[in-house]
């Protein structure tokens, strides 16, 4: 590593650590900097990404409820939704299979939308094209299978509570 | 009478006080150096990689502000240092660059006194360099172009004269009509770095908010529908490095909330 | 030949539009664009392929004078 690309890291670092972990080519004079995953093929960028006339407006991309307010509703939804559900099951001490089992999917879907969000961030479509809908399959892959783990934990065993409860024990049980 | 008498006591006092000041400056002043590190890159030779070059400036032979040091620099150092300055108050924009690891106004921005460290000067981070400090926000401004950022109406006023506001609404503009589009909280934003070409960052959507809620305008459909789709605003992730930054104390990050709170519950 | 990198093929792809653009200007004049377009690319023809900053660079750079040149006003060019 050179000197100078040292140099281009320092001052990022004080006011944003996530910076740090950019690859050499910081400050540079051309290309402003993305995370950049390795061993995709990106899609050149318009040079200063400017499309069209400089004198141009930026043109949006196509509009559409359920990737805008709907979507954003949905996650806010879900996240608010968690804290009753993760704090009754704890208060009560109780263990209802139902409660338990809207819990686990509330999870699922929050985590869901969460890496959906990463994937929009860094594995954008107009740089990385269909390298993009594949994480976004690999991800519903992903959540498709542990929505059949939850089931199956619902449906023939102690259910996800039950299961924290069962490991909170054993380690109880190891350090007496 | 006697008030008369006590000042222009008052006035021969200052008059000495003011001689005596200028007879003692040489001893009372001695030279008290800062560094500064200033990064450099000329389009004129541009298979030469960026460097920080240093400068020492006498801070008391020197405004207070990091613009004067500039300034100064060019003056008497090496005039081919460049950079945007105009109005040296806060109020143009032009001088928004990264000092101390910071987006802030060169010309608002105090000189931090302590000369055993040194200050790093960068052009804004993650935009594309055109010279030294100066950044290209052609982008930027092309984005902000595609917000409409002027009043649209169907009707003519009654008196057509004006379009007439109240008190009230006219108070909802004071925080967002301010913003001189700097560019520093855009820069500052992590999300505009990964996502620049779509996300609009926070100085835009600011003004896109004060183009909604005007209650002089009538486009706030067609201004709502340009953001209903997951890059334009919904890249938001409420870091809030742009109120942090600010350098005239606004809050894009309320102004982005206030329009997600409209998309969702219109 | 050996197969072109992308930056290579933007490169490229530049320059045939800024001759092609030289089209639009006057017949008389129509050389010296072509002179003086040959003369900007000849400029870095030793720059290393690696440098990939530098030709973004010159790429963007070059974009903006064509689209600054290809207007309608600009007759001819020394």
């Amino acid at each position: 590593m050179s000197p100078l690309t040292r140099i281009g890291l320092t001052p990022i670092r004080t006011q944003f650590t996530r910076s740090a972990l950019l690859s050499q080519r910081f400050f540079q004079t051309s290309s402003t900097q993305r995370f950049d995953i390795p061993f995709l093929k990106q899609i050149p960028q318009p040079p200063g990404y400017v499309v069209g006339n400089v004198n141009d407006a930026y043109i949006p991309p196509h509009a559409s409820k359920t990737h805008g307010s709907l979507h954003w509703t949905t996650e806010r939804l879900i996240a608010i939704g968690l804290v009753p559900l993760t704090v009754v099951p704890f208060v009560t001490g109780s263990f209802a299979p139902v409660l338990d089992a809207v819990l686990s999917v509330t999870i699922l879907a929050h985590s869901w939308i969460g890496f959906q969000a990463c994937i929009i961030d860094y594995v954008q479509k107009r740089v990385y094209g269909s390298a993009h809908d594949y994480a976004i399959y690999l991800l519903s892959f992903g959540t498709v299978i542990a929505g059949l783990g939850i089931y199956n934990l619902e449906a023939n065993d102690v259910g996800l509570t039950g299961l924290i409860a069962k490991v909170a024990s054993a380690k109880k049980e190891e350090s007496k | 009478m006697n008030f008369l008498r006590s000042s222009s006591a008052l006035r021969l006092n200052t008059a000495s006080i003011i001689k005596r000041g200028l007879a003692s400056a040489p001893e009372a002043k001695p030279v008290n150096n800062k560094t500064f590190k200033i990064y450099r890159w000329s389009p004129d030779h541009p298979n030469e990689k960026p460097t920080l070059q240093e400068y020492k400036v006498d801070l008391n032979q020197c405004g207070p502000m990091v613009l004067d040091a500039l300034i100064k620099i060019k003056n008497e150092q090496d005039p081919t240092l460049t950079f945007r300055r105009s109005c040296r108050e806060g109020i143009c924009g032009s001088c928004a660059m990264n000092i101390g690891g910071r987006n802030t106004l060169a010309c608002l921005c105090r000189i931090d006194t302590n000369v055993s460290s040194e200050t790093k000067i960068y052009p804004l981070p993650h935009m594309f360099v055109v010279k030294d400090l100066v950044p290209d926000l052609t982008h930027f401004y092309k984005q902000y172009k595609s917000i409409q950022p002027y009043l649209q109406r169907d009707t003519v006023p009654e008196d057509g004269k004006e379009n007439l506001q109240s008190i009230a609404d006219r108070k909802k503009l004071d925080g967002l009509y301010e913003c001189i589009l700097c560019a520093c909280c855009s820069t500052s934003c992590p999300s505009y770095w990964w996502n620049q070409q779509e996300y609009l960052g926070p100085a835009v959507l600011m003004q896109a908010y004060r183009w909604l809620i005007d209650s002089r305008d009538q486009a706030s459909g067609i201004r709502k529908e340009m953001l209903e789709n997951s890059m334009s605003m919904y890249r938001c992730h409420t870091i809030l490095n742009c109120t942090k930054t600010c350098p005239k104390g606004l809050n894009p990050g309320r102004a982005i909330a206030e329009i997600k709170k409209q998309l969702a519950f219109q | 030949m050996a197969r072109l990198s992308g930056l290579q093929k933007e490169v490229l792809k530049l320059y045939r539009q800024c001759l092609r653009n030289t089209f639009k200007k006057p017949v008389e004049n129509q050389a010296n664009f072509r002179n003086y377009i040959k003369g900007e690319f000849a400029k870095y023809t030793d720059l290393q392929k690696k440098e990939f900053s530098t030709i973004e660079y010159l790429l963007r750079n070059g974009h903006k004078k064509m689209e600054m040149m290809s207007n309608d006003s600009i007759k001819n060019i020394k």
